[in-house]
């Protein structure tokens, strides 16, 4: 295991990309959860998953319990807004009876879901059925109406024409039915509309769960996977073994890990700032000051 | 010559009781007075002025072995105020919850007793089998209940969530696959106790048994102006025990009833015999009972069905009756909601208080070496049953000395 105070504990970083081309069609770049859901499912290594689906408005997101491949591929592809994810999961191991559960969560929810495991308070005969974490990067997120701000004010379009977001190179793209390109809002400028709490967060990476993807750091339509447990590391070796995944090289460079880490640094960076001013104030927070660390870029 | 021998507190049971014999010149019974030294822990009166949907979250902590119990006898009385038709499959639901609950509740009981029959050899096992019952029992309160101990999906109106074919098959295939070391259990059970030697009719007394179901609790069988409560200082002829007894003594057509799986077997499933081997019995033949009747419901259970119904919370002040078959015998909650939509009375008569009067009876003419036995035979669980008296802190004069069930 690699200690690594930027990118958290890992045992070793790949580019991958979902093999099925119906899979890397519905989803947002690599395919990587889609695929490695959907291969754990038909390797019975879970029963059940909770995926972010379409909530009631489009661009909405509402936790559901998925149980078959087509279920997995219906929620594929990501909406930028929060999604309660665990808020379902006692209720998956209850009347969906799921004993063998995968979960897909921002580095939160991953974080939420290590708590749970360590201090099952309310959620008795739950986490022993938790059998797999996915974690997926986040730098920040989005509640509803701040999206609808972006898609109505800024693109002048509405959330039922949209076709596609997605960031990269420092820019939010809403793909629409009105226009042939997408439309751009620098990722600079959709600051202040992010859910107040992503501005204290350490994590850009999920590191405590499993294994966690992106697509940072890889070129369009590839993802970067980094390994992180005995579970997950082996997992993603065997899906690569069994053709679910594909590899290609990795890029170390400046568009390749080396941002990933600037990315993951920055947002530490930022966020302990803040966070070391709230604890100035007196006030709580559940994070140490960075004078109290050794490493200031650890998550903790 | 005539010796008082006492018991207190009497072991291997939930709460604390006293038991206080009086025996002739061969050590026999001649009169038995159990009773409970419990102290109040008035749930009943927190939940006066509450809104309706706080009584079962509060009453199901009456106890921390029949919250089940105390949380379908709650629903219902409520139920039953504001007249809410419950949907089939939320019935099915609750039913199967509480036969779930039945097993659990009686494996702990034979684990409880296991050092009064069962031989070393054998104790392992036996301890063994327990714990792998209550794991199916338990994962069945869980999936259905929302949670094993205190079940959150059962509320006023039917069941918070139905189950779905995934859950309905594992509870099928959970509790058929159990039936086998289940029936091998009871008849190891069933044996050791047939081959206990205890004097001949230890345990038998005349009093009535009172059951109202087979498998769940029927308020239609419940007469309720044949219940009666009295003081225990009106049921106990020595007065210091009277003083001491902290519960209230329910009569059933004015005498002392005893209920339990016992009582339910003799009124519902043609079981004729009496005493302390036949409750233990009984016991152990009803969790085979249950979990047949867990895989006869799930197979009427429609995974797409309602299973709550809709309700407005106004009352009209209209007594309800909340009347469940648990473990240990009839639970009996009763309720009223105002028109404002408030819990306006709430009253609860549980499984042992029923069976406190008549347990110092039926330790009577054997020998009170024996009595302990007759007692562990009730299964009671003291928790539920207290009443309180007002004194004046100086004069130490009783101001006020009303009931209160708790």
């Amino acid at each position: 295991m690699i200690e690594d105070s930027v990118l958290g504990p890992y045992q070793e970083i790949i580019t991958a990309r979902a093999k099925d081309k119906k899979i890397r069609g519905k989803s947002q770049d690599g395919g990587i959860v889609s695929a490695m859901l959907i291969y754990a499912l038909e390797e019975n290594i879970i029963d059940g998953t909770i995926v972010a689906g379409e909530g009631d408005e489009p661009w909405t997101a509402e936790p559901k319990i998925a149980t078959t491949k087509k279920e997995i591929l219906k929620a594929a592809g990501t909406r930028y807004t929060m999604c309660p994810n665990i808020a379902l999961i006692k209720e998956a191991t209850r009347s969906y009876g799921l004993e063998k559960i995968a979960t897909i969560g921002t580095p939160c929810q991953v974080m939420g879901i290590r708590k749970m495991q360590a201090y099952p308070m309310g959620v008795r005969n739950v986490t022993d059925k938790i059998a797999l974490s996915i974690g997926i990067y986040c730098m920040e997120n989005f509640p509803y109406e701040s999206l609808k701000t972006f898609i109505c004010d800024r693109a002048g379009t509405t959330p039922a024409q949209v076709t596609k977001m997605n960031i990269s190179k420092g820019k939010l793209f809403i793909k629409h039915t009105n226009a042939e390109e997408p439309f751009a809002i620098p990722i600079k400028e959709t600051h202040g509309y992010e859910q107040s709490g992503c501005n204290y967060c350490l994590d850009y990476v999920a590191e405590l769960s499993d294994f966690s993807c992106g697509s940072v750091g890889a070129k369009d339509g590839w993802s970067t996977i980094i390994k992180r447990t005995n579970k997950g590391t082996n997992l993603i070796n065997d899906a690569i073994d069994n053709g679910i995944l594909e590899l290609t090289e990795t890029n170390e460079g400046k568009f390749g890990l080396e941002m990933l880490r600037k990315l993951s640094a920055n947002k530490k960076k930022k966020n302990q700032k803040r966070i070391d001013k709230k604890l100035d104030m007196g006030l709580k927070i559940p994070f140490t000051h960075s004078s109290k660390k050794e490493d200031v870029l650890e998550n903790r | 010559m005539s010796e008082t021998i006492v018991i207190s507190p009497t072991s291997r049971q939930e709460g604390h009781a006293e038991l206080s014999m009086e025996v002739d010149d061969e050590g026999i019974v001649t009169t038995g007075r159990y009773f409970s030294i419990t102290p109040v822990r008035g749930i009943e009166k927190m939940v006066i002025g509450k809104r309706p949907e706080t009584a079962p979250v509060l009453v199901q902590r009456i106890c921390g072995v029949c919250p089940v119990t105390h949380t379908l006898s709650s629903v219902e009385a409520i139920d039953d105020s504001l007249k809410i038709d419950v949907p089939k499959a939320g019935k099915i639901l609750r039913e199967i919850c509480l036969n779930a609950h039945i097993i659990n509740s009686h494996a702990i009981h034979q684990f409880l007793i296991a050092p009064d029959f069962v031989p070393e050899a054998e104790y392992d096992n036996v301890v063994r089998n327990v714990s792998k019952i209550r794991k199916q029992a338990q994962y069945v309160e869980d999936v259905v209940g929302g949670e094993g101990i205190h079940p959150s999906d059962i509320r006023i109106g039917g069941m918070a969530h139905n189950l779905t074919k995934n859950s309905v098959n594992k509870i099928k295939t959970r509790i058929q696959g159990l039936s086998n070391l289940l029936e091998s259990h009871v008849e190891q059970i069933a044996g050791l106790v047939e081959d206990k030697e205890f004097p001949e009719n230890l345990g038998v007394h005349d009093k009535e048994v009172f059951a109202t179901s087979n498998t769940y609790g029927e308020r239609n069988n419940l007469e309720l102006t044949k219940i009666e409560e009295i003081l225990p200082t009106s049921w106990y002829d020595d007065d210091t025990i009277g003083e001491r007894a902290c519960s209230q003594i329910p009569l059933y057509n004015g005498d002392c009833v005893e209920t339990g799986p016992r009582a339910r077997a003799a009124k519902f499933r043609k079981f004729g015999q009496k005493g302390v081997k036949a409750q233990h019995l009984a016991r152990a033949e009803e969790m085979i009972n249950a979990a047949e009747r867990i895989l006869e419901l799930i197979d009427k259970l429609d995974p797409s069905a309602q299973v709550m119904a809709k309700y407005t919370l106004e009352g009209t002040d209209r007594l309800g009756i909340g009347v469940i078959e648990g473990p240990r015998g009839t639970n009996v909650h009763m309720a009223k909601i105002s028109s404002e939509g408030y819990i306006s009375d709430y009253r609860a008569i549980v499984p042992t208080t029923w069976n406190i009067p008549t347990m110092g009876i039926a330790t009577e003419g054997t020998h009170h070496e024996y009595a302990p036995h007759v007692i562990r035979a009730y299964d009671p669980c003291l928790s539920c049953a207290t009443h309180m008296i007002v004194k004046d802190d100086d004069s130490k004069e009783v101001l006020k000395d009303e009931m209160i069930q708790l």
